[in-house]
């Protein structure tokens, strides 16, 4: 069981990952947006972390670069419709380490976070 | 209306509605059109901006929008509450999202404003001298309508003339 830090603009979405992870076992922590992300990590030290990319306020890699400074061994995977080859080199460039594709799949949210904790 | 727009929006609507709803959409017949359009009960609204810039709507009725968030999240949603919502609007994120790193590998990079949700039934919205593409989709729950208003930026048109 791990504590995994859900941060998305989308209530429904947070919702959707909280459900699949807490069914899985795992305590969940909500974030809903990037500062708040940055704010949350801080207090609660969750041991990975699903980033939305598209969020208001401060957006899914400038919050993880700012947790990265905070903790360089943060396990940080990004989740988003956009999937430009772009977006996807400046995340793993700022440490990301896994990219999840929207629509959302239980078992691909579930493998992802399986191979943040194997890191 | 550029006809290289069509593929990217059918081939995302498809393939997320599949995938969220669990069963293959089925398509009707597409439609350019000029009018105004005249809003079903929901509507998700999610704009873009960038090589081709615009608007992309996803209309529906209520009923289908509630079978559809019951279905995503695996609980029946009675109202058509903030939380449903949510995930139309996501819904309407996600396919835009898809359609738009396929345009991009068409040559049309864009980006997307966050999405917005119009409740109502009979508001007339008009896209002015943008026409709109109209693709009817059939799911189990009901039909989507998905309608993109989008024109190619002056940049990108002089690059392709």
């Amino acid at each position: 069981m791990a504590k995994v830090m859900v941060v998305d603009d989308a209530a429904f979405m947070r919702l959707r990952a909280c459900k699949v992870l807490q069914d899985n076992g795992h305590e969940v922590v909500q974030a809903e947006n990037g500062a708040d992300a940055v704010r949350q990590y801080a207090e609660h030290r969750p041991d990975a972390v699903l980033m939305d990319i598209t969020m208001p306020e401060m957006d899914g890699l400038a919050a993880l670069k700012e947790i990265k400074k905070f903790d360089p061994a943060a396990r940080v995977a990004m989740v988003t419709a956009m999937g430009q080859q772009a977006i996807v080199m400046e995340a793993l460039r700022a440490g990301a380490k896994d990219f999840v594709l929207k629509p959302f799949q239980p078992d691909r949210v579930l493998g992802a976070l399986q191979k943040l904790l194997a890191a | 209306m550029r006809a290289e727009f069509i593929n990217p929006f059918l081939q995302a609507a498809t393939e997320v509605l599949e995938s969220e709803l669990g069963s293959a959409p089925q398509r009707g017949s597409i439609g350019l059109q000029r009018s105004a359009y005249t809003s079903d009960e929901v509507t998700a609204v999610v704009a873009v901006t960038g090589e081709v810039a615009g608007m992309v709507m996803f209309a529906m009725t209520e009923n289908t929008a509630r079978a559809m968030v019951s279905k995503m999240m695996g609980q029946d949603f009675p109202e058509f509450d903030a939380l449903a919502q949510s995930g139309i609007a996501e819904i309407g994120n996600v396919i835009t999202g898809r359609a738009a790193v396929l345009l991009s590998e068409a040559g049309f990079p864009s980006d997307l404003a966050p999405p917005m949700l119009l409740v109502g039934r009979n508001t007339l919205i008009s896209t002015l001298d943008v026409q709109r593409l109209v693709i009817p989709i059939e799911t189990e729950m009901g039909k989507i309508e998905v309608q993109v208003a989008l024109k190619v930026s002056g940049a990108a048109a002089r690059r392709a003339a």
